[in-house]
């Protein structure tokens, strides 16, 4: 196939442009020697698309007087262990200083009338607050972009990377890639390169354009990925995308069945409504086992005067959706509207140690592409990638005295041109979408997704294997159709790879429940489940979990009962017992 | 999910395109002007291209200058699990 295509050459590359590849690109400029080269590249805008740009930005902050060792701690017990105790220990360090960064690059936080930050507790969590900026996701976003343009970082939009680059000893030199739009060849020759392009998703969240293909690229190149059997289920609705949930449940509303019972107390007789989202979304799966669906929100105790809150948002886009449903949002909010458990995202990273290196030289992680905790707490996400964001860029910019300026292998690109282009024929159908319809089909349905069990899991890897080998003859007529179909193929063998890891772990804990096998098992599985490549196969094993700071349970999971029932007061966005959306 | 585009308000500007997560939106050449014979127009429009695939994020509606962009809240394609 005839080569062509731009070269440019750089010291350090990131892949991705949401929280984590945003704080990695500013990181290695600042931590760099003077003309540092930093590259960041995004399939879309950067600034304008990510995970971050559409949420409200919640972020765990501590500040200096916040016990960070006591919110360490019960972050731990909240991902029933499964948690990279250093790393999530120094995310929190850094967390206050990261704050400052963000208000000297002109981003503003709340602030109550005594001149403190507004901050709030998070679901779960008692000792953590988090806060958000004026303007939410896009404003982070934009001010991490036009302070990424001062410093002088390289921006490439609408660059879908398509592959790794390796040299003959297997350190990664660089990435190549198309532009999304008119499919041109580039290719990043780099000393490092950091993946930073979040956890897999399978087109089901609320930012649908997210699909996380980075993870399986590092993959493919050699590296460990993490967590698969993990993902974020929460309730969803066939409408809309409610940020708030957990909210509601404190002002009074209730899950019910179809029958009108309150289930959630037969399933958490502690917490009920208030449970943590891996529990309330077990529970709807097994009303639906049971024939007790459709499920709902019964938001009806909720006062009348509180209800508009809930249709304002930080989430600029959250506001014109609410704004435009005008009265349907309303009546589907606070009427009757079915509720079932979605799949979002999963929690699928590269292994890394607490630095941000992966096993691969040269290869580093940032984000939720990085493995370094499975939680689903709000505020720990992007509090997460900006920490490991910032870890990451340090360490690439450590290494890059050791790092020889990479020349591309001339053959080694040219069959990543040839893999990345070959699915382009002009003639063909676009039949992604059919494919992934019928993925969703499978790794959503409730008993393979949420309550798991061996031959249900055998079964659906059955399918998904025979899907894939379907997959293997699907073409792109054109290049957005191509994006598509890459993004898909990643899908399909994440899809392989969850369902694996699924199998393999054989006890239950945080959102990966069996039914086969339906306790913790903490003698035999306090332990990363972890999957490498080996000749096109995975290979499953595993890693105890180090514990240098604190044992699982050194605080009780779901935090004090003293929160139970009690009101955040109306609408108010200074109180210290409202909750973010979850 | 996206409706339509005002295009007889229409400036050209590309935001809508440029700010687009999931490239539904393209500019280009306005189908009723007549192109000169060996220039190329940079006059572009709009085009809805693959509106099946919109995320409903309303990028292209909240940063139009024009304010002539209509998204729909709806989520049409939201898979369901059951």
């Amino acid at each position: 196939m005839e080569f062509n295509g731009l070269h440019t050459r750089t010291d350090i590359l990131i892949v991705g442009a949401g929280a984590g590849g945003l704080l990695a690109a500013l990181s290695a400029k600042r931590n760099g020697p003077r003309g540092t080269r930093v590259t960041l590249v995004d399939s879309w805008m950067i600034g304008r698309t990510g995970h971050s740009a559409f949420s409200n930005a919640w972020t765990i902050v501590a500040l200096p007087d916040d016990d960070i060792d006591g919110i360490m701690r019960e972050i731990v017990a909240g991902n029933d262990g499964i948690a990279d105790q250093v790393l999530v220990r120094q995310t929190l360090i850094d967390s206050y200083d990261r704050l400052r960064d963000f208000e000297a690059i002109g981003m503003t936080f709340p602030r109550n009338e005594d001149g403190s930050y507004a901050r709030r507790p998070t679901r779960g969590l008692d000792l953590a607050r988090v806060m958000h900026p004026d303007g939410g996701g896009l404003e982070f976003c934009w001010h991490l972009r036009r302070a990424l343009e001062n410093e002088g970082v390289e921006l490439i939009d609408r660059l879908f990377v398509t592959g790794l680059m390796r040299d003959d000893d297997g350190r990664v030199t660089g990435a190549v890639g198309i532009n999304s739009r008119t499919g041109e060849f580039r290719v990043i020759s780099a000393k490092a390169t950091i993946v930073s392009t979040n956890a897999i998703t399978f087109r089901s969240g609320f930012v649908r354009d997210i699909t996380g293909t980075g993870t399986l690229l590092a993959y493919r190149a050699g590296a460990t990925l993490r967590n698969a059997e993990f993902s974020y289920v929460r309730p969803g609705t066939p409408k809309f995308y409610f940020e708030g949930i957990t909210f509601a449940i404190q002002e009074g509303a209730h899950w019910i069945n179809a029958k009108g019972e309150q289930f959630m107390r037969s399933y958490d007789p502690d917490w009920g409504d208030q449970a943590d989202v891996p529990t309330i979304a077990r529970a709807m799966a097994q009303e639906k086992q049971k024939g007790n669906v459709p499920l709902y929100l019964d938001m009806s105790p909720i006062p009348e005067g509180m209800r508009d809150y809930f249709i304002r948002s930080k989430v600029k886009w959250m506001d014109y959706f609410f704004r435009k449903l005008g009265d349907e949002a309303k009546t589907d909010m606070f009427g009757k509207t079915p509720y079932y458990a979605l799949n979002q995202m999963t929690k699928m990273g590269v292994r890394t140690g607490p630095d941000c290196r992966s096993d691969v030289p040269g290869l580093l992680v940032a984000g939720l592409a990085q493995a370094g905790a499975a939680n689903h707490f709000a505020g720990f996400h992007i509090g997460l990638c900006v920490g490991n964001g910032w870890i990451a860029g340090r360490s690439a910019v450590e290494d890059l005295d050791s790092a020889r300026a990479p020349a591309p292998d001339l053959r080694a690109v040219q069959a990543l041109h040839d893999e990345t282009l070959r699915p382009l024929k002009p003639n063909a159908q676009a039949e992604s979408d059919r494919i992934l319809r019928d993925l969703q089909q499978i790794m959503f349905a409730y008993d393979v997704g949420i309550l798991k069990r061996g031959d249900r899991l055998e079964q659906a890897l059955v399918k998904v294997t025979a899907l894939a080998q379907q997959f293997e003859a699907v073409a792109a007529p054109h290049v957005h159709e191509l994006v598509r179909l890459k993004e898909t193929e990643a899908m399909l063998l994440a899809a392989r790879l969850i369902l694996g890891a699924s199998l393999y772990r054989t006890e239950s804990r945080l959102s990966h429940f069996r039914e086969d096998y339906e306790k913790r098992n903490d003698a035999d599985w306090l332990c990363w489940v972890d999957v490498t490549d080996a000749d096109n196969a995975p290979v499953f094993s595993k890693t105890p979990i180090p514990l240098p700071y604190c044992g699982v349970d050194a605080v009780p999971k779901g935090g004090p009962r003293r929160l139970r029932g009690q009101s955040s007061g109306a609408g108010a966005e200074t109180s210290d017992l409202g909750v973010p959306g979850v | 999910m996206i409706e339509h585009i005002e295009l007889e308000k229409c400036t050209g500007c590309g935001v809508c395109d440029i700010v687009c997560p999931a490239d539904v939106i393209h500019m280009e050449p306005a189908p009723d002007v007549k192109p000169v014979p060996g220039l190329r127009l940079t006059n572009l429009l709009p085009v809805i291209r693959f509106r099946e695939h919109c995320v409903t994020c309303f990028n292209c509606e909240i940063f139009c200058p024009e304010r002539i962009v209509d998204v729909h809240p709806s989520v049409k394609n939201r898979p369901r699990p059951w």
